[in-house]
């Protein structure tokens, strides 16, 4: 579960996140939904700690982001924009491993956990090669792999899909349902319509910083009356300015 | 900050670098060989130079003063007085001999010198160099010296002539004992060293220190790494400890490089000019060096953290790095002539200046406690500057978050 009071956050005169409140329910997968520059890095930053929020504060799993983000992090599974983030000159294992230990798993774990995932997203044959030598879709699994070593109850994911072709978007996709699957809470931003449509149980729409409106994806869909998100978006969003 | 979290980064960011081609090239593979490379050739060239000004010394007469007679007296007066003094063939033009390499020294006789000789008069010999070549004006001291020991013959036989003892023209006899505790290429060495040491402490972690954080954050690796549970601080540490081990490794390099040079030929260390040896260091002083020299290391890949967390990009990481090297340089070059004599107080308390000053004392066997007990506590101080820097720098959300 992920609950935001009042998230904020400015910078200098710039109100990136502005007073956002809404609760993720545990096992769901929930979508950020806003145009570039509409907060949505800031909010999912200030989530996994590596930001402090200027007012406000937010509980993953029943922990505070500001009391203790060490154990936040802990709990928090990451995957930042459509980039692996992997090491190039470690291998697939050792970039795995190297957070498993970061997140404190005893290596025993960590050797049986890696096992699994491998068999998982099928990754046995790559799994001792470079990150660097890998094509775009190995990373993309190892990246995953990587996000969830160390079986986090929450999921942030930051436009997972910028920048991918649809194969690789659609891994994402079946990555993101089998996760749900798996009983995790899913956060994840976005500012194509589509993806979130099919994806998510519930949707929040933030514009310049500010929650817009929160709801049932059907039920906003039908208390607007529109057919797709793309026009709602446009009508609740584009209107601001 | 855990110890435990520390040590993960730390072992992390070791493996990877070493398995960066770059970054191990220029920090570690390059001092090897380079070091070598460059003793054995200046030292080589400085060698050969010193050799050219004091063997082999080809003396020829100008064509106006050339005669038979005047050609054979030369050689029979300056090519026995136990210089390597060679008469060669009389030539026209001094300048012209001398750069074509027939002469490194062209002399002239007054044309009557037999008969002023006779009647016990002075004649002039004028001696012809090319001050801009160091084998030409190099060996004039090695003809003067022939010149002086020819004197001495001529003046003794004529003194016995006139039945006086030729002792009557020394009454002070000259005797010089060397008793340098150290041979006299040390003083090379001493100028050598502790600038080479210096400047590799405080500049050798920059390649670790522009890929660890400045490298991390445009390879999009660095977010994900912070969001994993490690506190800030480990994460700094455990990187700071691998520019700390980066820039030693260096200066390991280096020094490993130096004792090859020293093993492929021993005068090459001191860069041709003489043997090293003989010194004479005490134990505690070469301890605080050290420490100084640990400390020096601390502060700078303290900084370079700083400076890699400040900058956008890994380009702009590189640029300002090497910034920071002409920083260091200066003081080190400026203070490479300075003896150990010569070292101020003052010079114990700055930055580098500190490092080549206790290299310089150890070396030079003399001792200082007031100004290396100084040194180490400045140096802690440093140290904690700059860490403290590099530790605002990464919690400052405006410098890691620069995208
Ligand atoms: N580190 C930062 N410093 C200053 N301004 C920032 C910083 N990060 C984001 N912003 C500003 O905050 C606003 C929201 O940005 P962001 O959260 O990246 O939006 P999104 O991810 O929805 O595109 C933008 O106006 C952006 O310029
Ligand atoms: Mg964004």
């Amino acid at each position: 579960m992920i609950e935001l009071k009042g998230l904020t956050k400015r910078f200098g005169n710039v109100t990136a996140v502005n007073d956002l409140s809404f609760t993720v329910r545990e096992g769901e997968i929930f979508g950020l939904l806003g145009e570039n520059g509409a907060g949505k890095t800031t909010t999912l930053r200030m989530l996994a700690t590596m930001l402090k929020p200027t007012s406000g504060t937010a509980r993953l799993a029943g922990i505070d982001i500001v009391e203790s983000p060490e154990e936040v992090r802990g709990r928090v599974g990451i995957l930042f924009g459509g980039e692996s983030g992997l090491y190039d000159r470690l291998t697939v294992y050792e970039n795995i491993q190297y957070f498993g230990e970061l997140n404190d798993m005893p290596v025993r774990e960590i050797k049986k956990r890696i096992q699994e995932l491998a068999d998982a997203f099928g990754m046995n044959d790559f799994l001792d090669k470079r990150a660097g030598k890998l094509s775009k879709g190995m990373r993309q699994k190892a990246s995953f792999a990587r996000a969830i070593v160390h079986n986090p109850d929450v999921l942030l994911l930051d436009e997972p899909t910028s920048g991918l072709d649809v194969g690789a978007m659609r891994e994402v996709q079946a990555f993101l349902i089998d996760q749900k699957k798996a009983g995790k809470t899913i956060l994840f931003s976005s500012h194509t319509m589509s993806e979130v449509e099919k994806l998510c149980d519930r949707i929040a729409v933030i514009h310049k910083g500010s929650l817009v409106d929160i709801g049932e994806t059907e039920e906003l869909l039908g208390k607007y009356g529109t057919q797709s998100l793309e026009e709602l978006f446009v009508r609740l969003a584009g209107d601001g300015r | 900050m855990k110890w435990k979290h520390i040590m993960i980064v730390f072992k992390k960011e070791v493996k990877d670098i070493v398995r960066d081609r770059k970054t191990l090239f220029s920090s570690i593979i390059v001092p090897i060989f380079l070091m070598p490379i460059l003793f054995l050739l200046v030292g080589r060239g400085t060698a050969k130079m010193s050799e050219e000004m004091t063997t082999n010394i080809t003396v020829a007469l100008t064509a106006d003063s050339y005669s038979p007679a005047a050609q054979n007296f030369l050689k029979e007066s300056l090519e026995t007085q136990g210089e390597d003094i060679t008469i060669v063939d009389p030539v026209d033009d001094p300048w012209e001999a001398i750069n074509s390499k027939k002469a490194k020294l062209v002399v002239s006789l007054d044309r009557d010198f037999e008969d002023k000789l006779k009647a016990l008069e002075p004649f002039t010999l004028k001696i012809y160099y090319d001050n801009s070549l160091s084998r030409s004006g190099g060996a004039v001291g090695a003809l003067r010296s022939a010149i002086t020991k020819l004197n001495g013959t001529i003046a003794e036989q004529r003194l016995e002539a006139l039945g006086i003892n030729p002792e009557i023209l020394t009454p002070v006899v000259v005797e010089t004992e060397n008793v340098a505790r150290s041979g006299d290429g040390n003083m090379m060495l001493m100028m050598l060293l502790p600038m080479i040491i210096a400047m590799l402490v405080a500049v050798g972690g920059i390649p670790a220190a522009t890929d660890l954080v400045a490298g991390e954050k445009e390879r999009m690796t660095f977010e994900p790494l912070l969001t994993t549970r490690p506190g800030r601080m480990s994460i700094l540490i455990g990187k700071y400890l691998t520019i700390i081990l980066f820039s030693f490794a260096s200066v390991i390099s280096t020094l490993i490089g130096m004792l090859l040079a020293f093993i492929i030929n021993p005068s090459s260390i001191t860069m041709g000019l003489g043997q090293i040896g003989g010194f004479t260091m005490d134990r505690g002083s070469v301890i605080l060096c050290l420490i100084v020299t640990l400390l020096l290391g601390m502060t700078f890949s303290g900084l370079q953290l700083a400076i890699s967390t400040y900058a956008r990009s890994f380009k702009e990481g590189q640029t300002y790095l090497s910034m920071l090297m002409f920083v260091v340089m200066i003081p080190a070059y400026a203070t490479m002539m300075i003896m150990p004599n010569d070292i101020q107080m003052y010079m114990y308390l700055i930055p580098v200046l500190n490092t080549v000053s206790a290299f310089k004392l150890v070396l030079g066997g003399m001792t200082n406690y007031t100004g290396l007990i100084l040194a180490v506590a400045t140096s802690l101080v440093y140290v904690v500057l700059s860490l403290l820097i590099a530790a605002s720098m990464f919690k400052n959300e405006k410098y890691l978050f620069r995208s």
